[in-house]
């Protein structure tokens, strides 16, 4: 692998996203074609049911995600005054980086792991298992930090939020079609004129749907690690520390304790067993390739 | 009436384009001295930190006068200091000043092992990252106005806000200077 620049990462990263969350949209309009298609006008209004539905839910856990996760994860909130070491690596990134300071949290685990949440950067939170604080030293917890920052500094919160709600609707939307088709209903107007062909296909559509959202919204969160990798450099210019604490990350073959799916993708690494869960829809990308990159970020310094 | 409103509109485009281009100038200058003051809070915690620090040096190992007094002079001169170049400058000195008081502790078993000196330790490598953080944030802001300053659209619009470029922020480290000649 030749050398990177951690400018060129962000920008090829910021890209990406645009493009998956792009191809999100694509979906869901097929989507819709697709029910146009099948049911005929008649049975759209399940479209704003459907979205009013994921709206609520994913929206309001993203409003309140800095109160949520804590009680989610069994965070607990500690002043500069309980750590004033990790405060002060925290505020050496917050002047790196420009950004407000966050509030921050403990989780007593002894897995080596951190996460960072927050509805925008005046109201991030950045929480550390007791297992991380132990395990790593001061330019390792420095890159730790300068990666859940970025985070924050990318508002990766919301892009997940756009990426669930999406996920979140076309799931829904399928899901209920489904059960309007199992109970007799299907279309409306038989009598128009729509080739038979594209109805086979427009189920297609509806049926694969789901899956096929589920493995955006995997690569989206996958690319956004990439990018906070990259972000975290731009903080420290020091790839070095994120990169030996990705390897102590790696050496270890505890995860912690809980292994809720639905915070998995806010950790730094994924808390679920890698072999559990197919890349396609893993919300991380492979920690060796994480650490290949950083690696070739050095080799500019 | 047509060609009016066209006109019109055109002017309208105008006007928000140059109080845009106008508004940037000034968001990136104001940066630019939020970023350095930033540094001087940072260089004021340090030399904040180094009376404490001396003393307790002092303690353990009285007979390193002249090590003591290069800091004190360096951190007296960092506190008068006000343009960008003299800051920087004292700066240098500074650091390089406590990084011989830090060597100076390295043989003295008792020092290294005391509380005190291990706290103080810890909160003079923070103040110190803090600072080279400090200087690189600032140094990037001035990346930003100094290539606006100089590329189109915006360095029409200079003169105008009033904006100029700023300096950089650049410190004379011995310690990184002559690192390349140290391996051998």
């Amino acid at each position: 692998m030749g050398t990177i620049s951690f400018r060129a990462a962000q920008g090829a990263n910021k890209r990406k996203t645009f493009f998956l969350l792009a191809a999100m949209g694509a979906l869901t309009w097929l989507v819709l074609v697709s029910i146009f298609n099948y049911l005929g006008t008649s049975s759209t209004a399940i479209v704003p049911f459907a979205v009013g539905i994921t709206l609520i839910s994913v929206w309001g856990s993203y409003y309140g995600s800095d109160k949520l996760v804590l009680t989610m994860t069994g965070a607990r909130e500690i002043q500069e005054q309980d750590n004033p070491k990790l405060f002060g690596l925290i505020q050496e990134v917050i002047i790196a980086s420009g950004l407000p300071m966050p509030k921050v949290a403990i989780v007593e685990d002894s897995a080596p792991n951190a996460f960072a949440t927050g509805r925008n950067p005046d109201h991030a939170l950045i929480a550390f298992t007791t297992g991380i604080l132990e395990a790593m030293d001061r330019d390792q917890l420095q890159g730790v930090i300068a990666h859940e920052m970025a985070h924050v500094g990318n508002r990766d919160t919301l892009v997940s939020a756009v990426a669930a709600t999406t996920a979140g609707a076309i799931a829904l939307i399928s899901d209920m079609l489904m059960r309007i088709m199992w109970f007799g209903g299907g279309r409306r107007d038989r009598d128009s004129n729509s080739n038979p062909l594209m109805l086979v296909a427009s189920l297609v559509v509806l049926i694969l749907a789901p899956i096929a959202a589920m493995m955006l919204k995997s690569a989206i969160s996958r690319k956004r690690e990439s990018l906070a990798d990259a972000t975290a450099v731009a903080f420290t210019r020091n790839p070095a520390g994120l990169r030996s604490a990705l390897e102590v990350l790696a050496a270890d073959s505890t995860v912690v304790q809980q292994k809720s799916t639905a915070v998995a993708h806010i950790w730094i690494e994924s808390p679920l067993d890698a072999s559990s869960v197919s890349k396609m829809f893993a919300s991380h990308p492979p920690i060796q390739e994480r650490i290949a990159t950083l690696r070739a970020m050095e080799s500019l310094n | 009436m047509k060609s009016t409103l066209v006109i019109g509109g055109v002017l309208l485009l105008l006007i928000i384009f140059f109080i845009a281009q106008y508004n940037r100038l000034i968001k990136l200058n104001i940066a630019v001295s939020e970023a350095f003051a930033q540094i001087e809070v940072q260089l004021k915690r340090r030399s904040d930190l180094i009376p404490n620090l001396v003393e307790t040096v002092k303690g353990y190992a009285k007979h390193e006068q002249s090590t003591f007094e290069a800091v004190v002079t360096a951190r007296a001169k960092a506190t008068t200091a006000s343009t960008v170049a003299d800051t920087a400058a004292a700066d240098g000195l500074l650091t390089q000043a406590l990084r011989g008081l830090l060597a100076v502790a390295e043989a003295y078993p008792d020092l290294k092992a005391s509380t005190n000196f291990l706290s103080l330790q810890e909160e003079l490598s923070t103040t110190e990252n803090k600072v080279a953080f400090a200087r690189q944030f600032y140094n990037d802001n001035v990346r930003l106005l100094n290539t606006a300053v100089k590329t189109i659209p915006t360095n029409f619009f200079a003169g105008f806000a009033k904006v100029e470029e700023r300096e950089f922020y650049e410190v004379e480290d011995a310690a990184i200077r002559n690192a390349p000649n140290v391996s051998f």
